[in-house]
């Protein structure tokens, strides 16, 4: 009997989940001169989904914004993770006199809403020319990649004998060399799931982007989309629609593809 | 490590010193800030909108606490021992890889009055079909739960499978000699062995709805009126919106409190359980 009931029930509820997804591409592939708000159930078929992301891509000048946002995540993630194992590296390795309490003074970063931060970030912004700029927006998100990647690496060295940096030192290694010769490599599971979930996370920051910067060039691409909502909403569903198809594929893909780092990515950061 | 302190401390740490002092002020941006003691505080606790955005929050974490996890934790009993149980699982993950702000964009579509939803409701004979959803509050606050709750279910239910799947098989396999199986071996047996695991998907749910701003900021950007902010939108308002810098640092004041004093809650729970054990 639960045999049956079980997977009907899962099969179901998954369809029922899968139907916003469904709303999604069969709407984002009419042509907004076919769309009327009263058959959004009808399917469609054609090749109007890609007339509708070259218009998103071009016309709504989203491709530049998919760029700086590219730039963000890989750079962002990057600087992140380095200085956070830097962190790590310093307290456990090279033991640091009250290496914990530096932790806890790093990790707290992340403990705090980043609403905290944001309007002296704003107004110091403005006042130093970073307002707006893409090494503004990197550096915020660098910064804001540190704690986490802090804590991991910290719990993750923390597993590396001790024994390894000793024979290392006896055999005449410098510290740097010590750190990224044998530490990095070693924890390059790590390394790997850390910057996936902070690319994710900053691919689909919507703050940070919203209140540090305003042109098109400089504005990452989740404010890119809101904006486009409010013009474009009503009139021509079917383009803001394919822009949030758009905006969404590169980290679904991400996500399918890595689906086991990520959730071991998440025991990380949880445990 | 002196450049990692370094940069949390100029970028992390002093913003956060700065917004707690503004939160004493009148500040508009321009000249320098007036103190003001708790007058915005005040203000916050008296003005109702605040109060509306307050309660928004409240509703916010307490459906969060029960929708997206109860049913992350239903998908991830159901499937954590079933044959292709990664397969069914799926269709839950995919939303989670979607941004909040594409969420918004996909629910305040299907929400629309007369859109989708009370177009399938309409079609199946159910009633609700004329239900002006994101016009109405409270309607509007909990049908956002709801779509936030399509995006993180999956990422629940995967969490509480690793829990699952980490129980040890002895006490199961008794368990099921004495003949226990389906809500008991749930209720006698899992429930209690996955408790630590509960605890960090509520408190990390309890810290996330806390912030909610992205979903709410597209599909109703808080109105109408000021209906449906949370906390999180209401900061945004006063500080970026209306340069009620002081009074949008309070805001965050309060709402770094309430996280703190949320995350030590279960912080604390967890490590005298831990300590029992």
């Amino acid at each position: 009997m639960t045999k049956v009931v079980k997977p009907a029930f899962l099969t179901v509820l998954g369809l029922l989940w899968l139907a916003p997804v469904y709303l999604l591409i069969a709407n984002a592939a009419k042509l907004p001169i076919d769309y009327s708000s009263s058959t959004v159930w009808k399917p469609a078929f054609g090749t109007a989904l890609f007339d509708n992301m070259r218009d998103v891509w071009d016309r709504a000048d989203l491709s530049s914004s998919v760029l700086s946002t590219a730039i963000y995540s890989v750079t962002g993630p990057l600087t992140g993770v380095l200085i956070g194992a830097c962190v790590g590296f310093a307290i456990v390795a090279l033991r640091l006199r009250h290496g914990f309490w530096w932790f806890v003074f790093v990790f707290g970063g992340t403990v705090f809403p980043l609403q905290m931060i944001l309007m002296p970030l704003f107004v110091g912004y403005a006042d130093t020319g970073l307002y707006d700029t893409r090494l503004g927006l990197i550096l915020v998100y660098s910064v804001i990649s540190v704690p986490f990647s802090a804590f991991v690496m910290r719990n993750f060295f923390s597993g590396i004998a001790h024994h390894v940096f000793e024979a290392a030192v006896v055999d005449g290694a410098t510290t740097w060399r010590i750190f990224w010769r044998i530490y990095l490599p070693m924890s390059k599971s790590a390394l790997v799931a850390i910057f996936i979930l902070q690319a994710t996370f900053i691919w689909n920051d919507l703050l940070l982007g919203l209140t540090l910067s305003q042109s098109d060039d400089v504005r990452p691409i989740m404010p890119a989309l809101t904006s486009l909502q409010s013009t474009y909403g009503g009139s021509a569903m079917p383009v803001v629609l394919a822009g949030g198809l758009l905006v969404s594929l590169p980290t679904v893909a991400l996500f399918l593809a890595t689906q086991r780092i990520f959730s071991r990515g998440l025991a990380l950061g949880q445990f | 490590m002196a450049p990692g302190v370094l940069i949390v401390a100029v970028l992390l740490y002093l913003p956060f010193l700065w917004t707690t002092y503004l939160s004493f002020t009148r500040y508009r941006g321009l000249g320098s800030p007036e103190w003001i003691g708790l007058d915005n505080y005040q203000a916050m606790f008296s003005d109702p909108a605040l109060l509306t955005s307050l309660r928004n929050t409240a509703l916010w974490v307490a459906g969060t606490i029960i929708v997206p996890v109860g049913i992350g934790l239903l998908i991830a009993v159901l499937t954590y021992n079933m044959r292709f149980g990664a397969w069914f699982r799926l269709p839950f993950l995919i939303p989670y890889a979607i941004s909040g702000v594409a969420v918004g964009v996909i629910w305040s579509f299907i929400l629309q009055s007369n859109g989708a939803l009370s177009q399938a409701l309409d079609a199946f004979g159910l009633p609700g079909a004329e239900s002006r959803w994101l016009l109405d509050a409270p309607l509007n606050t909990f049908v956002m739960i709801g779509a936030a709750a399509w995006q993180a279910s999956g990422v629940n239910a995967l969490l509480f499978v690793i829990g699952l799947q980490s129980i040890p098989k002895e006490p199961v396999e008794a368990a099921k000699v004495d003949g226990a199986s389906g809500w008991r071996m749930f209720r006698s047996i899992l429930w209690p062995m996955l408790r630590p695991l509960t605890t960090v998907v509520v408190g990390l749910s309890i810290v996330a709805s806390l912030k909610t701003f992205d979903v709410v900021y597209v599909m109703t950007q808080g109105g109408p009126g000021r209906s449906s902010e949370t906390l999180a939108i209401t900061m945004y308002r006063e500080t970026f919106v209306q340069s009620e810098y002081g009074q949008g640092g309070a805001v965050s004041v309060v709402l770094t409190v309430v996280t703190l004093a949320a995350s030590i809650a279960y912080l604390r729970r967890q490590l005298s359980e831990r300590r029992a054990l």
